[in-house]
């Protein structure tokens, strides 16, 4: 699935959230968005599902426009994991995955009991959305996004509020799923460590792109968070990120 | 909470329900001024519902007349009015708790209830030439509820930059909820004959003492229609309740859908309070009910089930209503709260219930 964002703008007022963004996703890969606060990254993934309206641009689902796409043909293709879901009402876990389904016509058991399984929740089938941790939840909405069946999963901020067992284990399914995801992370180590592609964006615009390896360097974090990191290779080749205290 | 044997414990519930609202059809019909046994209520519905199934005129037979034009043309039509009434106000609760997001939400919160007030008042106070009586006074009540909600769904679309946000309906529902109250008010204050303020309180008290068979079929059309499109609307209903943004990610159409639904609650709710009056906590705690019985949430049960219980519980308080003190009836939104609001309370301790939680 190859999702592709073309001269994306967004204005709320007289004000400019997104000013002609242009991203496109690689199938089967982790394509990460990063940058500050304000910066526009939540807003750009909620124009794919219509929850922000876009004032211009186009978004292409492997070739086809979204605008000649149906709601429920968008959601057979590309699941969503927010940063927060309502939970005011009650619901069993299992019911909330099952609205995963709400685009197929067939009977979706398997894909539910699949995707609970996988996400290591099967135990917490019965038990109420209300009654689970914020960690919890998030694997449970999860395992909503999974059952939805689609090729492409476009994440929120996934690993808000989780213990690091957790952050790893959701970036470990997701890497092991070979599906396309498009994610938005605020915590570089797990960018660098998962992403295979990472688009920075500040002030409502992508300023850079690239490798984590190449983008991510002591100059370019200084230019987009005002911060000064140093940035090491260990020994395991992987690439480290040491903020300074006291240096803002 | 773990909740176990929920298909077993939703069937279990179902019959129990329509065997409740069946027997408290029976059972209610015998109370009023005056008591009619039990045998005989139901030797009358069986005798009529065997010639009207053999397609033979319904009639006294073996019974005195009196006791049947008891039974037949003013009891049942009344318990059948009221179950229609309980039902319609029930799903319109739960449809609007799911389409504002919010368990304290009810039929009425959205200024549908005082529109219909100010438009009954009008009639009341300054009747107008062309229709006369209760006709005239259901007509004017429809206008205004539907005209409450219309200004209700406008300037919620205009606050919300085109969209329809839970927040804005109520907030433009408590606002021109206000302005309704104000009307009536005002409309009370240039009024100059005692009894036609009078007509205004008790009409606002609510009753339906009124109802014949003839006056069934608006209610049992905003009670079907409601039944129908709502628990086929169940699944987007339930993923509305986990927010705007996962609803539309999951394919729903959050704006079309909400207007839709919001037009038909407010149709259902003008159906019932344009000939009831105000019956007020049905709509409020029968969804809450529904969803402590049956532990869930789901709306393609909660729908279904606050229809039955809500049939149930509004003809035993108009059983109450007409029975409590001999020949004089209480109002009916009088004993909607002095009954549920116990037993919802009780229900809230008992089960630990915390708002939308089962």
């Amino acid at each position: 699935m190859r999702i592709s964002f073309q001269n994306i703008s967004v204005r709320l007022g007289r004000r400019k959230i997104l000013d002609g963004v242009n991203l496109e996703t690689v199938p089967g890969q982790i394509t990460g968005i990063v940058g500050p606060n304000g910066s526009g990254k939540s807003t750009l993934i909620k124009t794919l599902f219509g929850i922000v309206p876009k004032r211009s641009g186009d978004i292409i689902l492997d070739g086809i426009p979204l605008s000649s796409l149906t709601r429920k043909q968008v959601a057979s293709q590309v699941g969503y994991v927010g940063q927060d879901a309502a939970c005011v009402f009650d619901f069993s876990v299992r019911e909330v995955v099952e609205m995963a389904l709400y685009h197929q016509n067939g009977d979706g058991r398997r894909a539910v009991d699949r995707a609970l399984a996988d996400l290591k929740i099967a135990d917490l089938a019965q038990n109420s959305i209300l009654t689970l941790s914020g960690g919890e939840r998030k694997m449970v909405f999860l395992a909503r996004a999974v059952a939805q069946g689609a090729n492409a999963i476009v994440l929120d901020e996934p690993t808000n509020h989780l213990d690091i067992h957790h952050q790893l284990f959701i970036l470990d399914y997701l890497k092991r799923s070979g599906k396309t995801i498009l994610i938005v992370l605020h915590d570089l180590n797990i960018a660098a460590m998962y992403c295979d592609w990472l688009y920075a964006m500040k002030d409502g615009r992508i300023v850079d792109q690239g490798a984590p390896r190449n983008l991510l360097t002591p100059d370019f974090i200084q230019d987009i968070y005002n911060v000064d990191v140093g940035v090491m290779t260990d020994e395991a080749g992987a690439l480290r990120i040491h903020f300074q205290p006291g240096k803002i | 909470m773990i909740r176990t044997g929920s298909r077993l414990r939703t069937a279990l519930v179902y019959v129990l329900m329509t065997a409740a609202l069946a027997v408290s059809v029976v059972l209610t019909i015998r109370i009023g001024s005056s008591q009619i046994p039990v045998r005989d209520v139901y030797g009358i519905l069986i005798d009529q519902l065997g010639a009207l199934l053999h397609g033979q005129a319904v009639g006294p037979g073996r019974w005195p007349n009196a006791q049947f034009q008891i039974v037949w043309n003013i009891r049942l039509p009344r318990v059948l009015f009221g179950m229609l009434c309980g039902m319609g106000l029930s799903l319109s609760g739960a449809a609007m708790q799911a389409l504002v997001l919010n368990p304290i939400a009810d039929p009425y919160i959205l200024g549908i209830s005082s529109g219909a007030s100010a438009g009954a008042a009008w009639a009341l106070l300054m009747p107008l030439p062309w229709f006369t009586g209760q006709f005239q006074v259901s007509l004017t009540a429809m206008l205004g509820a539907m005209f409450a909600s219309a200004c209700v769904y406008t300037i919620a679309r205009l606050g919300g930059g085109g969209q329809i946000r839970p927040v804005a309906l109520l907030l433009a529902g408590t606002s021109i909820n206000a302005v309704m109250s104000a009307i009536t008010s005002f409309l009370i204050f240039l009024a100059k004959s005692p009894e036609s303020i009078a007509a205004v309180y008790n009409w606002q008290m609510g009753s339906i003492a009124v109802a014949q068979w003839s006056s069934l079929k608006l209610p049992f059309v905003g009670t079907a229609l409601g039944f129908a499109v709502f628990t086929a609307a169940g699944r987007p209903f339930n993923m509305l309740m986990m927010g705007d943004e996962d609803a539309l990610a999951m394919g729903v159409p959050v704006k079309g859908f909400r207007t839709i639904m919001f037009a038909i609650c407010s149709l259902i709710v003008a159906c019932m309070v344009s000939i009831t009056g105000i019956i007020g906590f049905v709509g409020l705690i029968v969804p809450h009910v529904a969803r402590m019985l049956s532990g869930t949430s789901d709306n393609r049960v909660i729908f279904p089930q606050s229809a039955l219980l809500g049939g149930t519980f509004l003809i035993w308080c108009d059983a109450g209503a007409r029975g409590l003190f001999g020949g004089a009836e209480l109002p009916l939104g009088m004993i909607t709260a002095f009954l549920g609001a116990p037993f919802f309370l009780y229900l809230l301790v008992q089960k630990k219930y915390g708002g939308g939680r089962a």
